[in-house]
């Protein structure tokens, strides 16, 4: 990166242990479906916890630390309602040029985790960032999300803070 | 369920094959011929009987473009096909005669070069002498069609200031709309005496517009948003624009739009299908009363590619067959329905 936007944030102590079951973040394991079809249609209910498990590990672009621990994300920050699913999350500084490559990571890891039924709205905390509708129109918009993740040098750095068991 | 309403959409057959969300589909307007385009970059061609209605798989294109194919078009003749693709080249197809069946491999037979970015849409004129297509480099381009697969740029219009979603041509006139993610729509025209130009612009939503689609007479537009909003707009002049209706209904943003001539009476404007990312399709009959335009819903179907976006609705342009809509979702899959009186 050319240019640290925030060279030195504030650290913030995690929970050691989320409040739910840590060690699948594949909502879509096997256990409990079983091979009977009747069974598919049986919705789990998905809860704030287990999608704030989804994106705390997420590492933030410019430092080394994860998401969680930065204060970007918290789990009072998602709401689930039956499908949809409205995360929030909270750019360091207000002139963060990395928030829309941070929403693009929570948007790939909740692509490649949740079932394809949920609808995902992802936006910058309201007043916490100077060009808070320009970094939202384009998280959500469906065809530069898709246009992005053909790009390999985007989806290099996006992988890059979807890396797993770093610590 | 949907009782109360007159319509109903049924089901004729379910395309599946492609490997990627299914991003558009176009319908041949001279042969029973239907083209699909994915996020895996190939199309697939689909061949059917008119009365039997029985799609089967004619061809499939990989195509070669090395990024997803987001729109594809046919020329007014049926003969040339082009691809849109986010690897910002147009491609021009054509099928090889190689015997009388015509059965010949389909060949690209150019490619057209110069958007910077991602080619969103892709539209010939009316009479097929004139191609547009749009991207996210913010520019419109007008292109002459000559004979061998030869095109002339005849214009860029730098007129948007954000992506361009939707080209689409008046079905008579040599005028040309486009809809954009700055949330206007811009009216380009030719200049005898200069350059193609842009003659009028509607601050048309309170966000993306993402597809257009003219009244079969040419004297309306609609126009499809992110705001979830579907708007009527009464052509009042040369280059002007009013807004008669605004349709509701839609949870989520609004993809696509097909307003074609439906089954409706005389006095009928068309049928408007409209759909997007609530995987909602509606199906509505306009009807123009005094200075206004008035919408009766004619159907209404939800999770029409299960809990998928859909990305596109296009009317069947056969003589017959203006009550068979095709859809293209994120699912993969391509949809043909039949708009029928409910209880038939």
């Amino acid at each position: 990166m050319s240019e640290i936007y925030n060279p030195n944030p504030v650290i913030f102590s995690t929970n050691k242990q989320s409040k739910s079951n840590i060690h699948s973040i594949w909502l879509q394991d096997d256990e409990g479906y079983g091979s009977d079809t009747y069974f598919d249609d049986i919705v789990e209910p998905i809860d704030q916890n287990e999608i704030f498990d989804l994106i705390r590990t997420i590492y933030d672009p410019e430092h080394p630390n994860t998401l969680e621990e930065l204060n970007v994300v918290s789990a009072p920050q998602i709401k689930i309602s039956g499908n949809h699913l409205h995360v929030e999350f909270t750019p360091t500084v207000p002139h963060c040029g990395m928030s829309t490559l941070i929403g693009l990571s929570i948007r790939v890891r909740l692509m490649r985790s949740l079932p394809d039924r949920f609808k995902v709205d992802i936006v910058v905390k309201p007043g916490s960032h100077q060009s808070e509708l320009a970094v939202n129109k384009q998280l959500n918009d469906k065809e530069r999300v898709a246009a992005a993740l053909e790009n390999p040098a985007l989806v290099k750095t996006i992988e890059a803070t979807l890396q797993q068991g770093v610590v | 369920m949907q009782v109360d309403l007159p319509y109903e959409l049924k089901l004729i057959a379910t395309l599946s094959g492609h490997e990627d969300r299914a991003w558009h589909l176009a319908w041949n307007p001279t042969k029973p011929l239907l083209a699909s385009c994915s996020g895996d970059r190939s199309v697939r061609l689909y061949s059917y009987s008119p009365s039997a209605l029985d799609f089967r798989l004619a061809a499939s294109i990989p195509t070669g473009h090395t990024k997803s194919v987001r729109a594809v078009a046919w020329a007014p003749s049926g003969k040339t096909l082009v691809t849109a693709s986010f690897d910002a080249n147009i491609g021009v197809w054509e099928r090889e005669e190689d015997d009388e069946d015509g059965a010949g491999e389909w060949e690209c037979l150019t490619l057209l070069e110069g958007h910077e970015t991602e080619c969103k849409s892709v539209a010939y004129s009316s009479t097929g002498t004139l191609l547009a297509s749009c991207s996210r480099d913010k520019s419109v381009w007008v292109w002459e069609v000559q004979p061998d697969a030869d095109f002339e740029c005849l214009g860029v219009m730098m007129e948007h200031t954000q992506d361009v979603k939707c080209v689409a041509w008046h079905p008579t006139e040599e005028l040309l709309a486009s809809a954009s993610y700055d949330d206007t729509i811009r009216f380009y025209i030719d200049d005898p005496s200069d350059d193609w130009y842009c003659a009028a612009t509607i601050q048309a939503h309170e966000s993306t517009v993402w597809s257009l689609a003219w009244s079969p007479d040419g004297r309306f537009l609609a126009s499809a948003s992110d705001d979830k909003t579907v708007k009527i707009w009464k052509r009042t002049g040369q280059f002007q624009f009013k807004e008669v209706l605004v349709l509701t209904g839609h949870e989520r943003a609004v993809f696509s739009l097909a307003w074609g001539k439906g089954k409706g009476g005389a006095r009928s404007l068309g049928w408007l299908a409209s759909t997007g990312s609530d995987g909602i399709i509606f199906v509505r009959e306009l009807q123009e009363a005094e200075d206004t335009v008035t919408e009766r819903l004619l159907t209404k179907v939800h999770d029409a590619h299960g809990v998928h976006d859909i990305n596109t609705v296009a009317w069947c342009p056969t003589t017959g067959l203006e009550d068979i809509l095709g859809s293209a979702g994120d699912d993969g899959n391509c949809k043909i329905w039949r708009i029928e009186p409910t209880g038939v």
